[in-house]
């Protein structure tokens, strides 16, 4: 400009009121200034909002998954420890809250699987299907007293698969003889005090779930290639919700509201493969229960420590999607003591509980696994299977996540809700006397065997 | 302190004989099982144990050995989907074994926690042949004179004579026969472990212990040259070096020094793998050694596998 004015001055011939700009050079190609945004350090909501930008921008461009988790835990503050097995009285609500769930009762409709349907025993064959490979007839003969069950699908069976044959009759012999193998004929000193879990149920399951996850790998080409974990550790931590800093030298600064769970699965079977949504992405099934109350009323308690996500195993495993959870109950939250203590109604809520929690923990992490996080949310649904027992009674879920968005800004426009399918509890067997196994529920063993084989529909 | 195995060998009255028996071999070489590709996915199950089980950095052994020795059975059970004979096997964990035997007048017995032990509905099938039992008779047992053969072991005052079937299971359980015991060195501390030599002799007195034990199950308490020789196998590793015996128990008649002995095959010292690295060696801002596992020999799995296999296959 300064240029431009002396020009004028220099040559009085020009016109005035003519002002020569064409002369001037075309607009620049970047503006001669920064672009005014707001400060990184002043004490202003706009500059809290120009970090948080720059803090997704950085987790944005992350190169490795690894780099991703770390940047995304690196700031610890203090943090809520949501225990999935907890005492807490209605913990299911609050954690359907936390976690934006929807509980359905009753487990998910599958129709298109090709899920074998038991008859009742004594069925014969029908003549017009063709038997099932060679190898299962002979196998299925020689086991002693087999009820040979027709398989009727609903859908048409993929070329790969022939017609199935499930051998209830085998596989309830398998679980009665883990059952006893624990609880009767192996001679064991007496449990600990308080560790009854530990003593048979635990061992049981561990067995139980071994030789049920062999027996029906033939069946199952995705369990063929699974892995299976004792004892794993699952962590997960997020943000829900924001409140107003209490006490301390950041007393009156609005933050979100952090919520860790740490969770150790008696046993999990990860697989390389994910499994198949169960309904689409957008779906709405329920409402989510809204609390008005502070997490800390639940009783929930804060700590500040490392902010881990980990599903089992490290990012470089291949079979980082999960298959199935097995969680046992501590000897704390046993009926009995509730029945004693005349909460009937609360047994339920542990079991719904613990399953919503440890789900979507290991759901959650799996999606992190693979990229997304709260400000890049999942394409694809996760699902993830759980079961939930104390050694007699078992309880089902299934667990579709379809958000991860729960920050206070992501969840204001975001209609997703992550989906729980949830079953009460029922009794496998009545009694174990003198070898034997009384009362055994085969509808129970069913629902297992049908969530050891879900597999994607490719397979 | 002493050669182990040689004691045992004396304690037990049994020939050794190196490396694994034909019957177990034969599985090994065997195309049909489909080994190769079983490989990729043993190198999975050790780095999963090695690498990527924990959170932190690097496992430590008591974390890394249990779980790969779960991964490896989790692998050979998922075999089972060819060969459904091998679903009537049963894993038993913390069973204790107890066993007497009367050797040159000195009373021995073996006792203890034996780590874990799988059971099969089914016995294993003798390894050695008739010509082979009959040809132990020849066979000296080397003593180690003037070093009593007891040296080193307890004297306990016994009260009960104890012989509890080896595992500690009632009368009536369907899976009786011990097919394999499981030895697991997983203390952190170099020290708190056996040596190889001594895993070695820990095993073969535990394997003996459950087959003598089982022998007198099935046929009495008299000591004598049994028609069915009894087969236990035996593992033990310490993560990373794995021991793998063979023991066939021909006779009973343990009091004197001569006549059928008892047979053992053993295949010491086999690598899994060479190192696990968990973080990527830098020298000089140049990568030396990358993570993950270097030097894995898919031999040693292959005969993990043949002796969790053998007796069905």
């Amino acid at each position: 400009m300064a240029a431009l004015g002396a020009r004028r001055l220099l040559r009085p011939g020009r016109r005035w009121f003519s002002e020569s700009v064409p002369s001037a050079p075309s607009p620049p190609a970047s503006p001669l200034y920064p672009p005014v945004v707001a400060s990184v350090t002043a004490k202003s909501k706009a500059a809290k909002s120009r970090r948080l930008q720059r803090f997704t921008q950085r987790v944005h461009a992350a190169a490795t998954v690894e780099e991703k988790l770390r940047l995304y835990g690196k700031l610890q503050r203090p943090k809520y420890m949501v225990y999935p097995q907890t005492f807490a009285l209605n913990a299911d609500r609050w954690y359907r809250s936390f976690t934006k769930t929807v509980l359905v009762p009753g487990m998910p409709p599958r129709a298109a699987a090709a899920k074998p349907t038991v008859a009742a025993a004594g069925a014969t064959p029908e003549a017009g299907r063709a038997p099932g490979p060679g190898a299962e007839a002979p196998a299925a003969a020689d086991a002693p007293g087999a009820a040979k069950v027709p398989e009727t699908a609903k859908s048409s069976e993929p070329a790969a698969g022939a017609a199935p044959y499930l051998n209830i009759g085998e596989l309830r012999s398998l679980v009665c003889d883990a059952l006893l193998q624990e609880s009767f004929y192996q001679k064991k000193k007496r449990p600990f005090l308080y560790r009854d879990q530990d003593h048979t149920p635990g061992p049981f399951l561990t067995q139980l779930v071994s030789t049920l996850a062999a027996s029906l790998s033939s069946r199952n080409p995705l369990l063929a290639a699974s892995s299976l974990d004792l004892n794993p550790e699952v962590n997960y931590y997020w943000h829900h919700g924001e409140e107003v800093v209490v006490h301390g030298y950041r007393k009156g600064r609005v933050d979100p509201v952090r919520f860790q769970i740490d969770d150790n699965p008696h046993l999990q079977i990860r697989v390389p493969k994910q499994l198949p949504e169960v309904v689409p992405l957008e779906s709405d099934l329920g409402d989510v229960p809204v609390i008005d109350h502070k997490p800390s009323q639940l009783p929930l308690f804060k700590k500040q420590y490392e902010n881990k996500v980990f599903i089992g195993s490290k990012v470089a495993d291949p079979c980082c999607y999960g298959h199935t959870q097995f969680h046992l109950l501590p000897d704390k939250l046993k009926r009995e003591r509730f029945i004693r203590e005349r909460r009937e109604d609360q047994i339920e809520v542990v079991y719904r509980s613990n399953g919503i929690a440890s789900l979507f923990a290991w759901t959650a992490a799996q999606a992190m696994y693979q990229g997304f996080w709260s400000e890049a949310d999942v394409t694809r649904p996760f699902v993830s299977q759980a079961v939930v027992t104390d050694g007699k009674y078992f309880a089902f879920f299934c667990y579709q996540l379809n958000t991860l968005a729960l920050t206070a800004e992501t969840t204001k426009n975001n209609p997703r809700k992550n989906i729980c399918w949830g079953t009460d509890s029922k009794p496998l067997y009545d009694v174990v006397e003198d070898g034997n196994v009384k009362g055994f529920n085969d509808e129970v063993l069913l629902q297992l065997v049908r969530f050891l084989l879900n597999r994607p529909k490719e397979l | 302190l002493f050669p182990g195995v040689r004691q045992a060998q004396w304690l037990t009255k049994t020939k050794l004989v190196e490396g694994l028996p034909p019957a177990v071999q034969g599985v090994v070489d065997n195309p049909a099982l489909g080994l190769q590709e079983l490989e990729e996915r043993a190198k999975h199950a050790v780095s999963h144990a090695r690498l990527w089980d924990t959170a932190e950095v690097a496992p430590k052994r008591e974390q890394y050995c249990p779980v790969l020795f779960e991964n490896l059975i989790h692998i050979c059970r998922l075999m089972s989907g060819k060969y459904p004979s091998l679903s009537k096997r049963m894993l038993a964990r913390n069973c204790r074994i107890a066993a007497t035997w009367e050797r040159e007048s000195i009373l021995l017995q073996v006792r203890g926690l034996s780590g874990i032990l799988l059971n099969s509905l089914t016995p294993i099938p003798p390894v050695a042949s008739k010509e082979e039992i009959l040809a132990t008779k020849e066979h000296v047992l080397e003593t180690f004179y003037p070093i009593a053969p007891t040296i080193d072991l307890q004297e306990v005052n016994v009260y009960k004579e104890l012989n509890d079937t080896g595992q500690c299971f009632r009368d009536g359980y369907p899976y009786s026969h011990p097919h394999t015991l499981f030895f697991l060195e997983c203390a952190n501390v170099r020290t708190d472990r056996f040596r190889p030599e001594q895993l070695r002799a820990k095993m073969l007195m535990f394997a003996f212990g459950s087959a003598l034990a089982k022998a007198k199950a099935l046929h009495g308490n008299d000591p004598k040259v049994l028609e069915q020789p009894v087969v236990v196998q035996s593992i033990g590793t310490d993560g990373q070096l794995f021991q793998f015996m063979v023991f066939q128990l021909n006779t009973t008649d343990l009091v004197s020094n001569d006549g059928v002995k008892n047979l053992v095959w053993i295949d010491s010292d086999q690598n899994l793998y060479e190192k696990a690295q968990c973080v990527p060696e830098v020298r000089k801002r140049v990568v030396t050694k990358p993570a993950g596992i270097s030097g894995f020999q898919p031999d040693t799995f292959k005969k993990f596998l043949a002796l969790y296999l053998h007796g069905t296959v």
